[in-house]
This record gives structure tokens, C-alpha cells and sequence, in this order.
């Protein structure tokens, strides 16, 4: 989360300073900006000043001779300082930052000023008393040494205003016929010159002052940046901490309910934490087991060589062992069977610091598997052996070696054997697909010429085919090909797509099979002209018991699982299956299996003759 | 390879069904003589007896199962060189690898064909060095 601060601003007097104000692109024109403003700044007290001079002057020599001419100075006076004043105000409301402009109006009203007060030496000194020419004598000097403060931070402003002032009192002084005023009008210049040095001075300490200014703002504005981004930072650190903490609150939580035994071992399988589901998986209380060696506590004893001999080979492999079954002893003394995921974690140097354990009794798991394979084992007996004389009997009664039977009884016998053998292939598929999915069970890979088994098991299933008056129909010149496969079970593969696509053909119709090389792997095609497959059906149709629905089942037949075991079968062998629609009609269901290279075919038939 | 035509055959079965249609169909269609033997702890008796070419034996039998049979078979100078085929249920390629490490000629799933049994037999026996 970041924050944003919401900019501030410090007025100082009628002049706005943003606090945050950013340091200029051009810091000279800054500098110069900013001594424009201090001028302007200093005009209006320096206006009310010259109107404060101006009538006291007016009202000193409201008694002499000469007072049209004092009343007319005095009103030139006010209109100078009206306009001085109506810049000020131009200034405040500017628009534009042509600071040049202004300092232009600024030397031009500081000219009109000291000509002003020049003309006033000019004019009213040489026609008044001794005493009123030593007092406007006073207020000029007073008013060229005031100057100074006004002007100075740009120095040559005030030479303007002051050269105003002084040449046409020094003219007057020098023109006096006074020894004395003549000598007084000698040293003008130099007064001037002084006066000047001082605002030229005065002007570098202002400048200095407002490059420093100017520097601080800089400092100022990257302080408060960096402020930002640290307490960014921080908010963001803050929130990290937030978020691991929650985290590692959940985690805990998750251990602490998880229904799975967790652990913590360091490298040497000493127990650093366990949660309330390994308590009672081994009977311990966590004070019992924490600190002591969880090789010599929880395994069997006469397993601890093996055991410490597979602790090690497991941290220096630096890899989680997944579903790791071992034998464990409980508290009580109970042998136990479980499943352990270990992760070891590790340094950046790669030493284990410790791992994490996860673990579940499944001695109850292999209990009942053992108990599946049984009665998967019984129950594959117990109903071929009765098959084994109904579908026998049945075949020799049809076989015509018992001698001719009634057309009746025959057919009768022909339904009853048919129905025997769908109930054996029924039986064999539920076994093979618990087989298959209990991990139970192999092939037994050769290598084969997909061709050659193509032919044969389009002439095992002809009659399977003439049953529904359909034909199947193969090239004549395959590609040969050869692939590592089962030949049973890829037999038993193409026998379930022929035996689909006979059942779903239109009478009189064919079955085209093909077989195609497509770079390293093999494709076998089997194209029906049926209805096609219902697009409600495609995404299920690899899936057990997948029928298209239950018309086509009780017409068809089938057990729903054929599909389903040609998929994993063929998977086994390393292919894929699918279908698509045939264009024209019908469907197309294809496996694809890599093929052999010679190599790898002499390879093969070699380690098999070895075998 | 024998080219010897198969003739005698001794089977050990403990299902009565199972006998009658097996015996039918070597009797009938292999032409062969049957000698059918229902409990298994007689059985070397009864195969010494009848000096069959091959003998066919179930697995799963009450008493004893075939594969013991099979052992006890091996153990017995008279009966040690009889070659064995066994008709089982059992059809997984690690329990028939177990039946080929036992010594046995081959093995033929339930339910067989009556109708193929006798060429089968054959087939076997003529594979027989």
C-alpha cells in the first residue's frame, strides 16, 4: 500500500511558496525569479514610504513662496506611486513568467521614483530657506541611502533609481554659486558610487541567499521523495510482514488440524516439531519425541541400518521423496505401515537445515488392497470356471460333434452362447479396467508388425462383422511398421474399435481401415459410415461405462467399457487415441503408437532372444 | 520339434462340468484317449497308471493346487519329464511367467474353446523339442 501525502503550501505574505515546490529545471532563472520578486516585494513598503516623505515635505513647505509648485510635485508623486502600486499588483496577478519583462517595469518605476525626488531637488531646493534646503538635504540623502534596502537585490535597479535622484541635485548643488554646495556637489558621485557598491553587494548576498534557497528546495524535494519511497518501503515491508505472518499462521493451522501426521526433522532425524496427527499416529506426546532420533524412535529396530542407510542416500539426493511406504512402530509397540512425503529443506549452499514430513497410516490401505487383489483373484475363478462349462457345452452342442439338433434348439443354443461370451467379455473388461487402474497391471511388450496384426485381426473379426452385414475393409499394400506393443492387448484394441464401428454401421455397409506413417509414429485409422458421435457424448466418450445412451445400449450392446480400456491401453504403450469426424459421414477413431526404428528393432529382438 | 501325433492325455480337474466337456471334446474332436482325474492327491498315481503324452492340470484345486501338483510332479522320477499345461483363470503376464519358471509347456485360459482345446494341445505338443 503506498501513501500519498496531499501537497501543502506556506504563504508567505501575498507571495505563494509551495513547500513542495520543485526545484527549477533552470536554477539561474530561478535565482532571478525570485530577486524580480523580492523588488516587488519591497515596493509597495517603499511606495508608502515616498508618500509618507512626500506629504511631510508638502506640508513643510505648504507656507513658502513656491507652493503651486510643492502641490504639483506632491500630486506627480502620487501618481507615481499609484502606478508603482498598480504594477505590484500586474506582478501579483501575472500570468506569464517572462521575469525580464517585469524587472524592465520595475527599472522604469524605480526611475520614475528618483527622478521624482530628483525633480524635487531640482526645483524646490534653490527657491527655499537655508533651513528648508538642509532639511530636503537630509531627506535625499535619507532617501538614496533607503534606496539600498528597496532595490539591492538587483543592484543596478537601485543605480537607476539613485542616478535619479542624484543628477539633478548634484547639477543644482554645483550651479548654487556656494562655495560650499559646489564642493557638496563633488562628492555626490562618489556617495553614488558608494551607495552603489553597498546595492552590488547587497545584490550578491540576496542572490546567494536565494541560491541557497534554491539548493534547499532541491535537498528538500529529493528528502521528501526519498521520504515517500521509504515509508512506501516500509508500508510495504509492513504488509510483507502482514502477509507471512498470516501465512505462517495458516500453516500452522494447517498442521495443527491437518488429519495427516507432519513432522520436522533436522539432517540428523532428530524431531524438531510434530503436530497432534503424528501424536497420535505414533502414540508420543510432542514433549516425548521432540529432541530425540525419529530413526531410532519410530521405525523397528531391526530395520534401523536399512533406515539410517535410506536417510542418508535421501539427503544427499536434496530431493523430496513422495509417497515413501515404510515400516513404523507406535508407542504401544503396534507395527504400522506408512506413507511419507519428504521434503528436505535446504540452504543456498545446499545443506538440508531440516525436513518436513508428512505421513498417514496405511496399514489399513494395504490390508484392504491385499483384499481387492483377492477377491479380484477369487471372483475372476469363480466366474470363469462356471462360464468355462456354460460357453464349453454350448459350443460343442453348436460345433455339431454331439451330432445334429433340432433348427430350434440350435438356435436357442447359438443366443445362449453368444449371451455367455458377452457375459465373459464383460467380465474381462471389469477386470482389466480394475487392473489398470490399480496400477496392477503389465504388458508384456514386443516388438510387432502393426501390418501383419491389422490383417490378422481384421480376419478374427470378419465373422463379428458379417453378424451385422457389414464389411471390413483394409488396404492392400500397408506401410509396414513396426512398434513396441503388447500384441494381445493391441489386438484386443483394434478388435474393440472394429467390433464399435461393425455394431454402429448401417447394414450393407463398410469398415475402412488404414494406416498411415506420420514422421516417427504410426497411425491406425477406423472409419465407420454411422450415425456419428453426438456431440453431448464427445467429451465422455474415453470415460467407464461411457454410453451414447440407453436405446443404442440395449441395441447395441456393449459394456460401456471398451473405449475406456483401449485409452489406457494404448497410453501404456506409450500412444494416444481419439476420434473425429469422417468427412462424408461416420466417424473415424485412430490410435497413434511410436514406431521402431531398425535399430531400435534389432535392439529389441535381441534382448528379447537374451530373455 | 516332435511330429509324433499327441494320443494320451491325463487331466487333473476338480470341476465335474469342466471334465465332461474336456473329455468331449479331446475324446470327440482330438480323438485322443482322456484319462480324467478328479482329486489331486491321487493324481501322480493315476498318471503314472495311465503313462499319458501330456497332462493338463487346473490351478485352483481343493487339497492341493496345481502348481504343487506340478512340484511334486518334478519330484517324481516317473512323472519329472511329463509335459505340463495348465488350464487356469489365472492369465496375468506375472502369473504366467510364474507357471513358465515352474516348468510348465503353456497355459491355456478359462473359459477355452472345447471347440479349439484339442488344436491347441497340439500345437503345444508339437512345440516340444
Amino acid at each position: 500500500m503506498s501513501t500519498e501525502a496531499a501537497p501543502t503550501t506556506t504563504y508567505t505574505g501575498e507571495f505563494a511558496v509551495p513547500a513542495d515546490h520543485a526545484p527549477a529545471a533552470d536554477p539561474t532563472r530561478q535565482i532571478l525569479a525570485d530577486r524580480v520578486e523580492q523588488l516587488y516585494r519591497q515596493s509597495v513598503p517603499g511606495t508608502l514610504l515616498t508618500l509618507f516623505v512626500g506629504a511631510i515635505i508638502t506640508v513643510e513647505l505648504w507656507t513658502s513662496f513656491y507652493r503651486d509648485l510643492t502641490v504639483i510635485w506632491w500630486l506627480i508623486t502620487i501618481a507615481i506611486s499609484a502606478a508603482r502600486y498598480g504594477l505590484y499588483r500586474a506582478y501579483l496577478e501575472r500570468v506569464d513568467h517572462d521575469e525580464k519583462k517585469w524587472l524592465r517595469w520595475m527599472a522604469i518605476g524605480a526611475l520614475a521614483a528618483g527622478v521624482n525626488w530628483g525633480i524635487a531637488s531640482a526645483v524646490i531646493f534653490p527657491s527655499h530657506t537655508d533651513n528648508q534646503q538642509v532639511f530636503l538635504a537630509f531627506i535625499l540623502a535619507g532617501l538614496i541611502s533607503g534606496g539600498i534596502a528597496l532595490f539591492a537585490s538587483v543592484w543596478w535597479t537601485y543605480a537607476i533609481y539613485a542616478v535619479g535622484i542624484i543628477l539633478p541635485f548634484t547639477y543644482v548643488l554645483a550651479n548654487s554659486g556656494s562655495r560650499m554646495f559646489v564642493e557638496l556637489a563633488l562628492l555626490m558621485p562618489v556617495f553614488y558610487l558608494a551607495n552603489v557598491v553597498v546595492a552590488y553587494r547587497l545584490d550578491h548576498v540576496f542572490t546567494s541567499g536565494f541560491k541557497a534557497r534554491e539548493d534547499y528546495r532541491g535537498v528538500a524535494q529529493e528528502q521528501k521523495v526519498m521520504t515517500a519511497q521509504i515509508e512506501e518501503q516500509l508500508q510495504e515491508l509492513l504488509n510483507a510482514r502482514r502477509e507471512v505472518e498470516a501465512s505462517g499462521r495458516k500453516l500452522s493451522l494447517f498442521a495443527e488440524r491437518a488429519p495427516i501426521a507432519v513432522l520436522e526433522f533436522d539432517a540428523n532425524a532428530t524431531v524438531l516439531e510434530m503436530n497432534p496427527a503424528a501424536e497420535n499416529l505414533f502414540g508420543y506426546a510432542l514433549g516425548e519425541l521432540v529432541g530425540r532420533n525419529a530413526l531410532q524412535m519410530l521405525f523397528p529396530a531391526d530395520e534401523l541400518g536399512i533406515n539410517e542407510s535410506w536417510w542418508r542416500d535421501f539427503l544427499s539426493g536434496v530431493e523430496p521423496a513422495t509417497f515413501s511406504r515404510l515400516r513404523c512402530l507406535r508407542r504401544d509397540g503396534l507395527d504400522i505401515m506408512c506413507e511419507f512425503t519428504l521434503t528436505p529443506l535446504v540452504n543456498d549452499e545446499d545443506d538440508v537445515i531440516s525436513v518436513i514430513a508428512q505421513g498417514r497410516d496405511i496399514t489399513q490401505q494395504i490390508e484392504a488392497e491385499r483384499l481387492k487383489k483377492e477377491f479380484t483373484s477369487t471372483l475372476s475363478h469363480e466366474l470363469r470356471t462356471p462360464l468355462t462349462s456354460i460357453i464349453g457345452s454350448l459350443q460343442l452342442i453348436n460345433s455339431g460333434v454331439l451330432g445334429d439338433v433340432e433348427k430350434d434348439v440350435s438356435e436357442l443354443t447359438t443366443i445362449a452362447e453368444r449371451n455367455g461370451q458377452r457375459l465373459l467379455d464383460l467380465i474381462n473388461d471389469l477386470l482389466d479396467i480394475e487392473k489398470i487402474e490399480s496400477g496392477k497391471f503389465t504388458l508384456a511388450p514386443e516388438v510387432v508388425s502393426i501390418d501383419s496384426l491389422l490383417r490378422d485381426t481384421l480376419v478374427l473379426n470378419k465373422g463379428f462383422a458379417d453378424r451385422y452385414h457389414v464389411q471390413l475393409v483394409i488396404g492392400k499394400d500397408l506401410a509396414p511398421a513396426k512398434v513396441e506393443a503388447d500384441p494381445k492387448r493391441l489386438v484386443q484394441v483394434v478388435t474393440n474399435l472394429l467390433s464399435n464401428a461393425a455394431k454402429f454401421s448401417p447394414e450393407g455397409g463398410a469398415v475402412d481401415v488404414t494406416l498411415k506413417l506420420d514422421g516417427d509414429r504410426v497411425r491406425v485409422g477406423v472409419h465407420d459410415r454411422g450415425p456419428g458421435i453426438p456431440d453431448a457424448f464427445r467429451s465422455r466418450i474415453f470415460s467407464r461405462f461411457a454410453q451414447a445412451d440407453s436405446t443404442a445400449t440395449r441395441q447395441k450392446g456393449g459394456t460401456g467399457l471398451g473405449l475406456a480400456i483401449c485409452k489406457r491401453l494404448i497410453e501404456l504403450m506409450h500412444g494416444s487415441i481419439g476420434f473425429e469426424d469422417r468427412p462424408g459421414g461416420g466417424s473415424t477413431f485412430y490410435f497413434e503408437l511410436p514406431v521402431l526404428g531398425d535399430k531400435a528393432v534389432s535392439n529389441l529382438e535381441q534382448l528379447g532372444a537374451a530373455q | 520339434m516332435t511330429t509324433k501325433s499327441l494320443e494320451r492325455v491325463c487331466y487333473v480337474e476338480d470341476d465335474e462340468d469342466i471334465q465332461r466337456i474336456v473329455r468331449m471334446s479331446l475324446e470327440r474332436i482330438g480323438k485322443m484317449k482322456v484319462e480324467i482325474v478328479g482329486d489331486p492327491m491321487v493324481a501322480i498315481d493315476a498318471i503314472v497308471g495311465f503313462k499319458p503324452d501330456l497332462v493338463m492340470l487346473d490351478w485352483m484345486m481343493p487339497g492341493m493346487d496345481g502348481p504343487t501338483l506340478f512340484r511334486r510332479m518334478q519330484e517324481n522320477p516317473q512323472t519329472k519329464d511329463l509335459p505340463v499345461v495348465f488350464i487356469t483363470a489365472k492369465s496375468t503376464p506375472t502369473e504366467l511367467d510364474e507357471l513358465r519358471s515352474l516348468g510348465a509347456l503353456g497355459a491355456i485360459s478359462k473359459p477355452f474353446s472345447p471347440k479349439e482345446l484339442p488344436q491347441q494341445l497340439q500345437a503345444l505338443w508339437n512345440a516340444l523339442p
